[in-house]
């Protein structure tokens, strides 16, 4: 591999790391989002970037509403297609049948299948469901899950790390430029004054 | 194909209509009965560099506060539900309760809906309301008689109303139909009367909302301009 190709990788690399702090800054508002982190690493065809998914949980965002759900330990199941799921948060709303689906149309899981809710129904800390005095349900969660009714899992980005990641990308796409134009000249000189014989 | 560049441009939409909806509600903050309403938003994809979508406006039906305002056919719901009002034979829903007397002794709001169920004689001398709805009027002679009973609905899913108005919402498919309400007793609503609900807007929410959506903007905007500089560069790659 000669230097232009090694630069042509460098260049695509310092691209890769923009798009995954941009894809981070635009969703920097999105419940629930999970940021990702850029690698970078020098192998035998050059630089190669990759990302993967960072899981460490957001802050949790005070909404007040009753089914906008949080767990500070475990897990919420949701049912999905035909499948159980964990999910930390999710802001649910009551279906026409009485069941809360999250904003993706998963549907909560109680003890004994979908849970059945009323609008005014409470959900404590343990994951039971209340109308008044009387008891609904129970989320079916993960032993140990404390819940946060009234919570949304805000998303993990940390704007202040995703900018100095947009500056890096760029400056790091300079500076492949810059050795790529002087890698140029140098062929440029090369090919041109090599063996001209002055008059 | 530019990802970054496009990513940050959806970051810069979504928090522009963002803007917008914190923007109307402190708009609206001193209008009785508005309930405020929150954005929610979405990844567009789930690899990097995709951007987001404003995906949702759902009104937030939290309680506002209530005000004693005197006015002779104001009320107030203490609790959850709505007014059933019609106009032209088109239902809708509100929580807000200012109303005044119309010709025909309905009474209606001030854009003409009228509050179903209450009609009040023209000879009433004054008129009252009871924690579960019931209309009473005071007669020239003194006896007091009934005029009708202010029913309040609950729907199953009020997120999914559509709002009609400033504080006026239509039940949909989604909402489910309206269903009545009993109000008066314990744990139930109760008919405040002579009172109005404020807006359940909260100012110093609503400005930190609008602070962090301007931060969010900004830093998509560097998201973008940190794009067009790298494809400038990339265009000068080739000196003639």
């Amino acid at each position: 591999m000669d230097g232009i190709e090694l630069m042509t990788t460098a260049l695509r690399a310092a691209q890769a790391r923009l798009d995954v702090s941009a894809g981070n800054l635009a969703n920097a508002s999105t419940d629930g989002f999970r940021k990702r982190v850029s690698h970078a690493a020098l192998t035998e065809s050059g630089i190669r970037s990759s990302s993967a998914i960072d899981e460490a949980p957001g802050a949790l965002r005070h909404t007040g509403r009753n089914f906008d759900l949080a767990v500070t330990d475990g897990a919420l199941l949701l049912q999905a297609g035909g499948k159980v799921v964990e999910a930390r948060s999710g802001s649910f709303t009551l279906d026409g049948s009485g069941h809360l689906r999250d904003e993706h149309g998963r549907l909560l899981l109680g003890s004994h299948g979908p849970l059945v809710a009323t609008s005014l129904a409470t959900i404590d800390s343990r994951g039971v469901v209340r109308d008044g005095d009387r008891e609904l349900g129970r989320l079916r969660v993960r032993t140990g899950t404390v819940v946060e009714s009234g919570f949304l899992e805000a998303s993990n980005v940390d704007a202040v790390s995703e900018m100095v990641g947009v500056l890096s990308a760029q400056r790091a796409f300079e500076t492949a430029q810059k050795t790529l134009s002087a890698l140029d000249d140098a062929r440029s000189k090369n090919v041109n004054d090599v063996g001209r014989i002055k008059s | 194909v530019n990802r970054a560049l496009f990513a940050a441009a959806t970051g810069m939409a979504a928090q522009q209509r963002n803007l917008d909806i914190v923007a109307d509600n402190l708009a609206n903050a001193d209008v009785v009965g508005f309930k405020s309403a929150a954005a929610s938003f979405t990844p567009l994809g789930a690899g990097p560099g995709f951007g987001t979508v404003l995906s949702a406006e759902h009104h937030v039906f939290s309680q506002g506060k209530l005000e004693r305002t005197g006015g002779p056919f104001d009320v107030a719901i203490d609790g959850v539900g709505f007014f059933s009002v019609e106009r032209d034979g088109e239902r809708a829903y509100t929580r807000a309760g200012s109303f005044s007397r119309g010709a025909d002794g309905r009474l209606r709001n001030a854009d003409g809906w009228t509050l179903r169920g209450v009609r009040i004689p023209s000879s009433a001398l004054e008129v009252s309301v009871a924690a579960d709805g019931r209309v009473s009027v005071g007669s020239p002679g003194g006896a007091r008689a009934p005029a009708g009973r202010i029913a309040l609905v609950a729907f199953a899913a009020p997120e999914h109303l559509r709002p009609l108005g400033t504080a006026l919402f239509a039940a949909t498919q989604g909402s489910g139909p309206p269903r009545e309400l009993r109000a008066g007793g314990d744990r139930q609503p109760k008919i405040a009367f002579g009172m109005l609900e404020k807006s359940n807007v909260s100012i110093v929410e609503s400005m930190m909302a609008i602070l962090a959506a301007q931060r969010a903007y900004e830093a998509n905007a560097k998201g973008v301009q940190a794009s067009d500089e790298m494809l400038r560069i990339a265009n000068n790659l080739h000196r003639s």
